[in-house]
Order: structure tokens, then sequence, then C-alpha cells
């Protein structure tokens, strides 16, 4: 009988391979921000009025991830941007190995990258992709405590956003109690209030990704 | 959910490990967890136990060791194991907190012949 010393990763080459993917995206000068929330929170509707901001100004590309089926990126694609769609069929998040199954269909660059995960406040949180950073959106209807409840996400999420606060007259969600949640998840998070839907918040959303954008390029100069 | 891929990574990582030590049966797995990570061990062994078959890991067990969280203070300086991910510095309330450790998730070693 033989005992090995391993200490290895297992997620050892998915990180890798984000590794991999991150220098294709930092080679052409992309942001790529990793969106992951839960199923409705509003990441689809998110990303629409994101690109209609930038779209004019900037490349934009949208990479949908979903198990099944095209309806985000028939969505997207009206508002005339690029966008692949990725199906992951039994898995509940991307990995690295999915996203850079996209990587040859890339061919120009882009400014900025959005990635809607799938819906899920677990699994995608876990693998990387190769990002700049993830972002995470929290509904109001989910309730308040789920900072708390998930707490990987929010703990590794550089933003946050939370969504649908044109519902707040009817619900009970508590916004200080949400952000204070955040905040114990992680203290440097970066908060925003949003309504997708009026487009309440969104002014503070858009300069902050216009620092990132600007950021992004000149990190590249460097 | 998730743990039907990060188990197999984790037979082929040992199969892999098996091969570059010239051992034919893996016995035991030590697998280090990090408690502030979403790998549930009761799911992966269960898809361990499929997973395994035809492989070098056939008789293997896995044997998981949970590494707690652990964070520092730097505005104290203290250092604590928490039970719950909340990254408040229990002495002072401070939210100026170092993870130190709770997010491995590693192969320490395997046993086998």
């Amino acid at each position: 009988m033989k005992k090995i010393k391993v200490l290895k990763p297992v997620l050892v080459s998915n990180q890798q391979r984000a590794l991999e993917n991150r220098k294709v995206f930092d080679h052409m000068k992309s942001l790529v921000i990793n969106i992951i929330a839960s199923p409705g929170a509003g990441k689809t509707s998110f990303i629409k009025r994101t690109v209609k901001q930038f779209k004019n100004r900037y490349k934009v590309l949208v990479i949908e991830g979903d198990i099944k089926g095209q309806i985000d990126s028939k969505t997207i694609s009206k508002l005339g941007v690029d966008v692949i769609q990725i199906n992951t069929v039994t898995e509940c998040h991307l990995d690295a190995f999915m996203a850079a199954q996209v990587l040859p269909k890339i061919k120009k660059r882009y400014d900025l990258i959005l990635v809607e995960n799938v819906g899920n406040l677990v699994c995608p949180a876990e693998f990387e992709i190769g990002e700049d950073y993830k972002l995470a959106i929290l509904s109001t209807p989910e309730g308040d405590d789920k900072p708390l409840k998930y707490p990987l996400l929010f703990h590794l999420a550089k933003v946050v956003v939370i969504n649908k606060v044109d519902l707040l007259p009817y619900l009970d969600f508590n916004t200080e109690k949400a952000k204070k949640g955040i905040r114990q998840d992680n203290p440097k998070a970066i908060i925003f209030d949003v309504s997708s839907k009026t487009g309440t918040g969104f002014a503070a959303v858009f300069r902050h990704l216009e620092k990132e954008l600007d950021a992004k390029k000149k990190k590249n100069k460097g | 959910m998730h743990e039907f891929g990060v188990t197999k990574s984790l037979v082929e990582l040992c199969n892999k490990e098996a091969d570059k030590n010239k051992i034919k049966k893996v016995y035991k797995i030590h697998l280090k967890v990090g408690k502030f990570t979403g790998f549930s061990p009761d799911s992966i062994e269960f898809y361990f136990e499929h997973l395994k078959i035809n492989t070098k890991c056939d008789t293997a067990e896995i044997v998981f060791e949970e590494i707690p969280i652990r964070i520092k203070c730097n505005d104290c300086g203290k250092q604590h194991n928490i039970e719950e991910p909340i990254l408040l510095c229990p002495a002072c309330g401070s939210n100026e907190i170092d993870l130190l450790s709770g997010r491995e998730f590693y192969v320490a070693s395997i046993e086998g012949e």
C-alpha cells in the first residue's frame, strides 16, 4: 500500500482553462462580465438595458447560457448586437470549457462581453469562465435573506444589483437588511438599486460600467 | 446539483495520479473540502459510486476532511474560525476581513497499490 501526496485542486482543469480564456479576452481588450442570478431575477432585462445604452459607442457581445432553447438570444439579437448561445443541456452552470468552445465563434473584437449564466444562485458561483468579474442580481420578490442563504455568490461578486425596486411598495423586502447581508458576505461589494422595468438606478450602473470599460482598455495598454 | 461534473473531474484527477505513481488500485482518496464551498459530500459520494466503475478508483472510498472557515480581522488583528460564512469579526465587528481558509477543494492524497 502506497500513500501518494497529491495536493491538487479538483477543479484545476477548469481554473486553468478559465485563465487561458481570460488571456484571450485580455488580448482582445474585452471586459467580460459573468452575470449570475436566480431564474426570473431579471438577467435578460438587465442585459437589454445595458446593451441599449452601450451598443452605439462600444462593440458589445452577449453570450447566453441556458439549459435549453434560444429564447433569450432571440430577444437580445433583436437589439442589433451579436449573440452566441450556449446550451448546457444537463449542467446547471457555465464552465470554462463551455466558454472555450465559443471562443472560435468570436470573429471580431468586442469592448464588452456580457455573459448570462444559467439561472441559479449556487452552481455558477463555483465555476470561473475567464471573466473579469461576477455581477450578481438579486430581485426584490426573492426576499432580503438571500445574501445570507447563498453567501458564496455574494462573496465572489464584485457588483451586486438589487433589481425590481419598483415592486418595493408591494413587498416585505427590506433593502437595508439585504444590503447588510451582502456586506456580511462581501464588505467590498459595489451595490446598485435598480428597476429594469422603469430604468430607475441605471445611470449609476452605466457610470460604473463606463469606468470599468475604460480601466480595461488602460490595463491592456500597460 | 453541480457535483456530477465535479466528481467526474475528481475521478479523472485520481486516475491520472494513480497512473503517474504506478498504482493499479486506489483504496482511499483524501479529499479536503472547505466549508465555504458549495460542494456537498453526500452528492459527491452518490455520483462517485457510479463514476468510479471500471476505473482505478473502482474500489476506492472518499475520506472527506472538512476545512473550517478561518478569517483574519485587519482592524483588531485577531483570527477566528467561524461556523457561517458571515465575514464580520466576532471580536470587534469589523468587516475588514481576510478569508484565510474555507474555499479549498483539493485532493490531499490517494492510497493504493
